[in-house]
């Protein structure tokens, strides 16, 4: 009992000591607001909370990946991308992380996202067998194709994008021709999402490429499979299979390289530590961002609008993210 | 009250956000519910077109090319009797053989006669019927107006919700662009067949379907062929757009190459692309010309 009195004691102390603290080192930043929907909505979140509970003071620049990164970069400013994709600008951040200038709050601030292979949740329902793509693989016979019903039909990405190649590698890789495959090049995203849409609303098979958070995946409650076979590193994914067949002739089997997406901070922002402390925790779980996402879709939603509605909604979540001082307070101004 | 007033005016009394919503909801919904249970009728339905399509463009990868190229020559001297029009054809061909668009080149071909044939077969007859009587008229016109003009992605939508991609509803995408100037010039020809031409038939005698096919289609057929002419012009621009919805083609690379900005191959398959435009629209032209001869005073080389 006095344990538990002294740890409360410690907890309040700890949560008023930290409020007190914020108040005092919370000033005025910048933060990207990213013109895609994760983002937009992250940012507006992260604006709601960071103000109402930590007295912090917030603007929100819109801007899209590379130009934000190069003026985070070069100027240190915005102070903060919510929802940064660091594939494309690796070696510039690794720099700057070295140098210390740009520093990573929370590696993946949305779980389950990133490119992969997935299949509408009837699929898995009917063949409960399918634990990773290999199960799949064998077979083909529950996806066939139109034009060729003898066969299965994986559905690719468009063509032109980077991901065809990286398609194609992969299925020379897991042999799928030999396994009764064809890949089918959907040509548009419009193909694709109307291919995996129909599958979806018609409760049939279908496997193909497809990437989250995205209101699709939310909306038809897509299942991403795991391969089955392990990252077979970046030698063989960045210098054969992204390039394709061919300029790669013998892909080795890999699951789908891991988008790496952070929180990236200034020098600035990680001097307040409970801020710090904030994006440490500010984890939103894929299926949940992918209902917001359907929500924003369906209700031509803006960045604010559906920062509210996540706030109202998914307290169970959020208030795990802060001291109940400090939750307390977002839910007043709600 | 002023202010109310100002108020009314500046903003239009629109829907409230909410009711368009649901209203959009349940347009969806609505759709969704007829694709499963109808999707899979409707696409029985044109189960027959697409076995069609595929085997012909079986048939056309199996053949060996100089098979091709001969047919290829073949069929252009029956249309044109023009020797350096075969020619011509037969070394566009082998060019495109030699690029390595073969295999895209004959599933377009494949794409392209079948969405021809479709858009004459149901064009010319409509546009006869549209001649006949000012009242279809009036009630074509305007839905060939919004064949003509729909942003093509709004109604292929559904069609693929119903279909999945593939082949039928690139055919579709096809036709529905490529149709309308069948449609119209047949009307047009027929309309302006000479009065008195059809008074004399009548005073022979002629029935409406001796006039039809004796008087008025032969007298037209400047006129129908310049649509049969629009329409394979129009449905190999559509090639492009087809392929956006998973139709094998000359279209895959020219997305590719819009994409990553690869010049050359942009610039191949679309130059292979005008190729067969310009073939296609020589022969039906020359044949529609030689169909004509009795007109006179017409060149034919």
């Amino acid at each position: 009992m006095k344990k538990l009195l002294i740890s409360a004691a410690i907890l309040a102390g700890t949560a008023f000591g930290l409020s007190g603290q914020a108040n005092a080192a919370c000033g005025d930043f910048q933060m990207s607001d990213m013109n895609w929907p994760s983002a937009t909505l992250m940012a507006n979140v992260d604006k709601i909370i960071l103000e109402e509970g930590y007295g912090c003071n917030i603007e929100l620049i819109p801007g899209a990946t590379t130009a934000t990164f190069a003026t985070m970069n070069e100027k240190g400013q915005p102070h903060v991308a919510a929802e940064l994709w660091t594939n494309a600008v690796s070696v510039e951040l690794e720099k700057a992380m070295a140098e210390g200038r740009l520093h990573s709050a929370i590696r993946g601030p949305i779980t389950e996202l990133g490119e992969g292979w997935w299949v509408t949740p009837g699929t898995l329902s009917r063949n409960p067998e399918f634990k990773t793509v290999m199960d799949v693989l064998e077979r083909p016979d529950l996806f066939p194709d139109k034009e060729d019903p003898s066969k299965g039909a994986f559905i690719g990405c468009p063509a032109g994008w980077g991901c065809q190649l990286a398609n194609q590698s992969l299925f020379r890789a897991f042999e799928m021709e030999k396994k009764g495959w064809v890949l089918v090049d959907p040509g548009s995203q419009a193909g694709l999402d109307a291919s995996m849409a129909k599958a979806a609303q018609r409760d049939e098979n279908w496997i193909g490429y497809y990437w989250a958070p995205t209101a699709p995946v939310g909306k038809y409650e897509m299942k991403l499979m795991d391969f089955g076979v392990p990252f077979a590193g970046a030698e063989n994914w960045d210098s054969c299979i992204a390039l394709g067949p061919e300029k790669c002739g013998n892909p080795k089997p890999s699951a789908w390289t891991e988008s790496v997406v952070q929180t990236v901070v200034t020098s600035e922002i990680k001097a307040m530590p409970d801020v710090m402390e904030y994006f440490g925790k500010r984890i939103y779980p894929g299926p949940v961002m992918n209902g917001m996402l359907v929500y924003m879709e369906d209700n031509q939603a803006t960045g604010p609008d559906a920062a509210l509605e996540f706030l109202e909604k998914h307290q169970d979540i959020w208030t795990k993210w802060v001291s109940a001082d400090v939750a307390a307070k977002v839910k007043k101004s709600l | 009250m002023g202010v109310k007033m100002l108020d009314f005016f500046g903003d239009f009394p629109d829907m409230s956000r909410r009711d368009l919503r649901d209203f959009k909801l349940a347009i969806d919904g609505a759709f969704r519910d007829f694709s499963r249970t109808n999707g899979e009728a409707i696409e029985a339905f044109f189960d027959p077109l697409l076995w069609f399509l595929i085997k012909l463009e079986k048939l056309l990868l199996a053949m060996p090319w100089p098979v091709i190229l001969v047919i290829v020559a073949g069929l252009c001297f029956l249309g044109s009797r023009s020797w350096k029009l075969s020619i011509g054809a037969v070394l566009s061909f082998m060019l495109i053989g030699y690029f390595g668009m073969w295999e895209d080149t004959m599933s377009t071909i494949a794409l392209i006669s079948v969405a021809t044939l479709l858009c004459v077969a149901i064009g010319m007859p409509l546009g006869i019927w549209m001649a006949k009587s000012d009242r279809v008229q009036s009630i074509i016109t305007p839905v060939l107006d919004v064949m003509q003009t729909i942003p093509i992605f709004v109604y292929l939508l559904p069609v693929l919700m119903l279909l999945g991609i593939g082949k039928v509803p690139g055919l579709i995408a096809v036709c529905v662009y490529a149709m309308p100037p069948m449609v119209r010039l047949t009307n047009l020809g027929i309309r302006l067949v000479d009065k008195d031409v059809l008074e004399a038939a009548n005073a022979f005698g002629a029935d409406s379907k001796q006039k039809l096919f004796g008087v008025q289609i032969p007298l037209a057929l400047p006129n129908i062929f310049a649509g049969i002419n629009q329409t394979i012009m129009m449905a190999l621009a559509m090639v492009v757009i087809a392929s956006m919805i998973g139709v094998r083609g000359l279209g895959i690379p020219v997305l590719q190459a819009i994409q990553n900005q690869y010049l050359a191959l942009g610039l191949m398959n679309g130059l292979a692309i005008v190729g067969l435009a310009i073939i296609f629209d020589r022969v039906s032209q020359r044949y529609g010309k030689r169909l004509q001869q009795h007109r006179g005073g017409h060149d034919h080389d």
